[in-house]
């Protein structure tokens, strides 16, 4: 912070002693920003909302005799029905790239450049989209009714997890390129930028771990 | 809650006591003790910050002196009658089980502690007008609520203060420095450091707005049509409420920088009339 940033001890006009905050900025990264808290602490309770499922993935694995289940009712019958892996992980090379036009987008905010930043945004705006399409076919390729059997159906609730995070995140891409094209970039909206990166940073985060715990351990447990 | 299973978490004693007026007994002790004694309390020591004017203090040592006795008239004999066998939710029992003593002194006890309740009644009303005028800190208390007027202003104070340690009515000093700097022509607050609490910087709040209320409204939708009715109401509110959020984060902004939302209706001080 420089010094012009900073409160300063004055005495006003009647000869008393006050702080004058009035050089204190109005918007501010990271811990100290009440909203980085709110984003924070929303991470942390929906991180704990995955923890518990993926602790319900290994539970129900407990109760069967081979993982994933056989599929008797398919035509023709699957003795070892494990999800398709082409699609989720194409989708996840693409989160992880997009984490760096994230990156990209949050200097560019940062700068106050919004041309790059409303250009970034509509870019990552449109792959989220493509992954929440993505995402329904990932459904289908799980090889189960999400109420066949307790693994089809923890396998759906964690893909179905993730698709809301997706949804939040497409929506906040959505407003903050939209709130772009009508208004200028100010510091309150680079910090926005800077908190709905910070989330993607998360969601894709979390879907590595799914993608490690539906995909291979399909394979491996 | 926590309180009432201290005891009744223990076996041994659920064993004996369960569904008894034991159990009765102990949780309306630790309730009415640990909460509702609290709660009156509270309300006589912020009343005259709320009104401007204290309560009476007869009318006070009455309203206590009839609660404390009749708490524990109504709810200790209920210990031995469920120690004794009687069960819980019982409105009758047969004259031989010698119950009827104890009960009449629980009911006379409850008849207290209701007259104990209407004299607060009647305290408050009686206060709420004819009380003594309170001043800003008529308990020469540490807190800085007490450094305001009573009542205080919708603003809460005219300068914002400081604090020179955890009980600064006391351990302010008489010249102690007051904020100035924050702008009037909108809700703006003073954000300091986590653990020292030194000035940072100036935190924006949203003007008014109705979209808050409508996210409030399908939050409650999805829970009460869609848990009760039909599953699909929660998708819709769903869709309502991400309509609400945007609405309430385009329009935020937008009150954020009009000027004067803030202390609608009252002058503004001349020269740096922005700032306070």
């Amino acid at each position: 912070m420089s010094d012009s940033h900073t409160a300063i001890e004055t005495v006003d006009r009647e000869g008393r002693c006050v702080i004058d905050v009035s050089a204190l900025p109005t918007s501010v990264y990271g811990s100290r920003s009440p909203v980085w808290w709110g984003n924070t602490l929303l991470m942390l309770t929906e991180s704990m909302s995955v923890g518990l499922c993926v602790a319900a993935y290994f539970y129900v694995r407990q109760n069967f005799a081979s993982w994933p289940p056989p599929n008797p009712n398919a035509q023709p019958p699957l003795f070892h029905p494990t999800p398709d892996l082409p699609l989720p992980s194409a989708e996840l090379g693409v989160m992880l790239a997009s984490c760096a036009l994230m990156y990209w987008i949050d200097r560019a905010a940062r700068a106050l450049d919004a041309t790059r930043a409303k250009l970034g945004l509509w870019t990552v705006f449109a792959i989220v989209l493509v992954l929440i399409v993505c995402r329904f076919y990932e459904f289908r390729a799980v090889h189960f009714r999400w109420n066949d059997n307790a693994y089809a159906s923890i396998v759906w609730t964690l893909l179905g997890l993730h698709l809301t995070y997706l949804l939040v995140a497409a929506g906040e891409f959505f407003i903050l390129a939209a709130w772009l094209c009508c208004a200028s970039l100010d510091e309150h909206h680079a910090h926005d930028i800077n908190l709905t990166g910070i989330y993607w940073y998360w969601t894709v985060a979390v879907w590595a771990l799914l993608y490690a715990v539906i995909y291979l351990g399909a394979r491996m447990l | 809650m926590t309180g009432t299973g201290v005891t009744l978490a223990s076996v041994s004693i659920d064993l004996q006591v369960h569904d008894t007026y034991f159990v009765v007994a102990h949780f309306h002790y630790v309730l009415i003790g640990g909460a509702v004694f609290p709660l009156f309390g509270a309300f006589y020591y912020w009343f005259p910050k709320w009104t401007g004017r204290l309560l009476d203090s007869r009318l006070g040592w009455i309203n206590v002196a009839l609660t404390f006795v009749g708490f524990h008239l109504t709810f200790w004999p209920m210990h031995a009658l469920g120690l004794g066998g009687m069960t819980r939710r019982r409105y009758t029992y047969p004259a031989e089980t010698n119950w009827g003593s104890l009960n009449a002194l629980a009911t006379v006890g409850a008849f207290l502690m209701g007259l104990g309740v209407l004299t607060f009644i009647l305290n408050v009303l009686w206060s709420r007008k004819r009380g003594r005028l309170a001043g800003g800190n008529p308990w020469d208390a540490d807190t800085l609520e007490w450094a305001t007027t009573s009542p205080p202003p919708a603003w809460g104070f005219d300068q914002i203060p400081t604090c020179y340690g955890r009980a600064p009515m006391w351990e302010n000093p008489p010249d102690a420095a007051t904020v100035t700097g924050l702008t009037l022509r909108k809700r703006q607050v003073l954000c300091t450091t986590l653990l020292d609490a030194a000035p940072d910087h100036r935190y924006d709040l949203a003007g008014e707005s109705i979209w808050p209320l409508l996210t409030a409204v399908s939050v409650a939708g999805m829970l009460l049509l869609g848990g009760i009715f039909n599953p699909w109401w929660a998708v819709i509110f769903l869709g309502v409420m991400a309509l609400a959020l945007f609405g309430w984060f385009w329009t935020s902004t937008a009150a954020r920088n009009e000027p004067n939302v803030f202390r609608r209706g009252i002058s503004q001080p001349k020269g740096d009339s922005d700032e306070r």
